[in-house]
């Protein structure tokens, strides 16, 4: 599962101020009931990646009614005064609280300090719990509203500069054939309205893929069980014969709980991509992926011309093709989206928007191919599923 | 020891009969005579190599004489697998606790194992104390221990893990 955001980037303030004070400790705990992180030295003494009960013991014998938390995340286990005796000196006391944070996706534990009045103690971390709740709440707010600011500053880049040009070239051409009309010329007449009729065409396309990249992350989709191997080798056999492409499907592709379409839709992208691109007669693309308890680990790799060092910042631009028009390629998509520069930031858009990274992997130096990895992760947080 | 069943057991008993002594003498084979009353609750690991021919973990709770009957509705109870209920053999009032503790223990989880425990037998009885022990109902599970000495320490544990496992807990 994944265990972003807060772990990594957005730990509420008060929280860090408390636990880097030894107040309390935090815990991250996936929902198989494994410590995946940890926070402050008060919780330095539980291992992470082990299940929660094996290095705490208090937690013995209550798994599955930790697991209907997720059912009703109002329920808590709350454990006041714990001391756990590992030597016959050791009686450092502790707080428990356990609870399923939905907005996370993850249940959290916090490891208070304990002294003598367990009840204020526990008003205390009552108290911590709700304001890391609702810190968390409003730094998902403030996220979900940085993005939404991106993306108008992007939408307003690429409709004052990429489609001006198609946009100015009209104004143009129909200037240019105000003239041939004036000069009594029918055939410069005629190539001008078939040029007019590519723009328009182009422009129309643009508008639609950017309204198709404005969708990503907002559709309302379902979890399904996924065959991803069968979906891979779907994808690499369903190449037009005659590219001169082979494609090979290797490694370890499990079956999850995913969304089937947009998984499908990077796959086929990358895929496509891979062979429209290549600039040979004969060559390979081969999708390989490795899987934890986590993510699924998905690389694209082709033998292609690769992409020039100078190039590789903006492949995931809108509207960005690096393709050299005058260079042959072995196979156009029938996907609009790639003649006009919109894969690949589809492509980043939506994986992005189930939680996942994308990466352009560097190339050894001289070496010819491109590689993406594609991080997807095995379950999909709450915040992806209600987006 | 991931793989080892895991079962969950209550200390129960007034202060002072001897809990702790009783937890650590199994734990670390060790007694204190400095009294030092438990706060909350203190667990301990102990791990018997067999007991029906497999090993079983003990997860021990060691709980506050303090909390008297509340401690039953208290939530370090929840989801345990037995309770040792525990008295003092020099003090009678104790084993009525323990019988009251015991009666509640019953009636909040219904069908998990009791084990009575009559502690400190190495120090002489009280008076009527064993007039009232020899009163218990046939069936009930009783054991005299001394946490000071060791006796019937670690059989009392085994017995406990044991009817654990014939009820499937």
């Amino acid at each position: 599962m994944a265990i972003s955001p807060l772990q990594s980037q957005a730990l509420p303030a008060a929280a860090r101020f408390f636990a880097d004070r030894g107040v309390f400790g935090l815990v991250w705990i996936d929902d198989q009931l494994i410590v995946r992180w940890t926070y402050g030295h008060l919780a330095a003494f539980i291992g992470v990646g082990r299940p929660l009960a094996e290095t705490v013991l208090a937690f013995v014998g209550s798994e599955d009614e930790i697991l209907g938390f997720k059912a009703d995340p109002s329920q808590s286990l709350e454990l006041p005064g714990v001391a756990i005796v590992m030597a016959p000196d050791a009686r450092d006391r502790v707080n428990l609280s356990l609870f399923y944070d939905p907005k996370q996706g993850c249940y959290m534990l916090l490891v208070a300090c304990a002294t003598l009045d367990a009840t204020l103690e526990f008003e205390v971390v009552r108290h911590v719990r709700a304001r890391l709740i609702a810190e968390a709440d409003t730094s998902l707010k403030a996220r979900e509203l940085l993005r939404a600011n991106r993306d108008l500053e992007q939408f307003a880049a690429i409709v004052s500069h990429d489609l001006k040009a198609p946009m100015r070239a009209l104004q143009y051409l129909t200037e240019d054939m105000e003239a041939a009309a004036s000069r009594g010329d029918p055939s410069q007449l005629r190539a001008q309205l078939a040029q007019v009729k590519s723009h328009a065409n182009r422009m129309s396309s643009m508008l639609s893929g950017l309204l198709e990249y404005s969708s990503v992350g907002r559709k309302a989709m379902a979890v399904e069980t996924v065959d991803t191997r069968t979906l891979a080798e779907v994808i690499a056999f369903s190449i037009p014969f005659g590219t001169g492409i082979t494609t090979t499907v290797t490694g370890d592709w499990p079956q999850i709980e995913t969304l089937r379409a947009p998984l499908d839709l990077v796959l086929r992208n990358l895929v496509d991509n891979a062979v429209k691109h290549h600039d040979r007669d004969a060559g390979r693309v081969e999708l390989a992926c490795t899987s934890d308890g986590q993510e699924l680990t998905i690389r694209v790799i082709d033998d292609g011309p690769g992409i020039a060092p100078e190039h590789r910042a903006a492949v995931f631009l809108p509207f960005r093709t690096l393709a050299d028009p005058g260079r042959p390629t072995a196979y156009l998509s029938p996907n609009h989206s790639f003649g006009i520069g919109l894969g690949l930031a589809l492509v980043q858009r939506t994986v992005e928007s189930i939680g996942g990274q994308i990466v352009l992997l560097p190339n050894a130096s001289g070496s010819r191919g491109t590689t993406f990895e594609v991080r997807w992760p095995r379950e999909l947080s709450t915040t992806v599923l209600l987006a | 020891m991931s793989g080892v069943a895991a079962y969950k057991v209550m200390l129960l008993g007034d202060i002072g009969v001897g809990k702790s002594s009783l937890a650590r003498r199994l734990a670390f084979d060790r007694f204190t005579s400095d009294y030092k009353p438990t706060i909350g609750v203190e667990i301990y690991d102990h791990h018997l190599p067999s007991v029906g021919g497999t090993p079983v973990r003990l997860i021990i709770w060691d709980t506050d004489g303090n909390f008297g009957d509340a401690v039953l509705r208290h939530v370090y109870v929840k989801q345990a697998a037995a309770a040792m209920i525990i008295a003092d053999r020099t003090r009678p009032e104790t084993v009525s606790a323990m019988l009251r503790l015991g009666d509640g223990f019953a009636q909040m989880l219904p069908g998990r194992s009791i084990q009575y425990i009559v502690n400190k037998c190495d120090l002489p009885s009280a008076d009527g104390i064993d007039t009232v022990l020899a009163g218990l109902p046939a069936g009930t599970s009783l054991i005299l221990t001394s946490a000071f000495d060791g006796t019937n320490v670690a059989e009392a544990f085994q017995e406990t893990a044991a009817a654990i496992k014939r009820r499937g807990y």
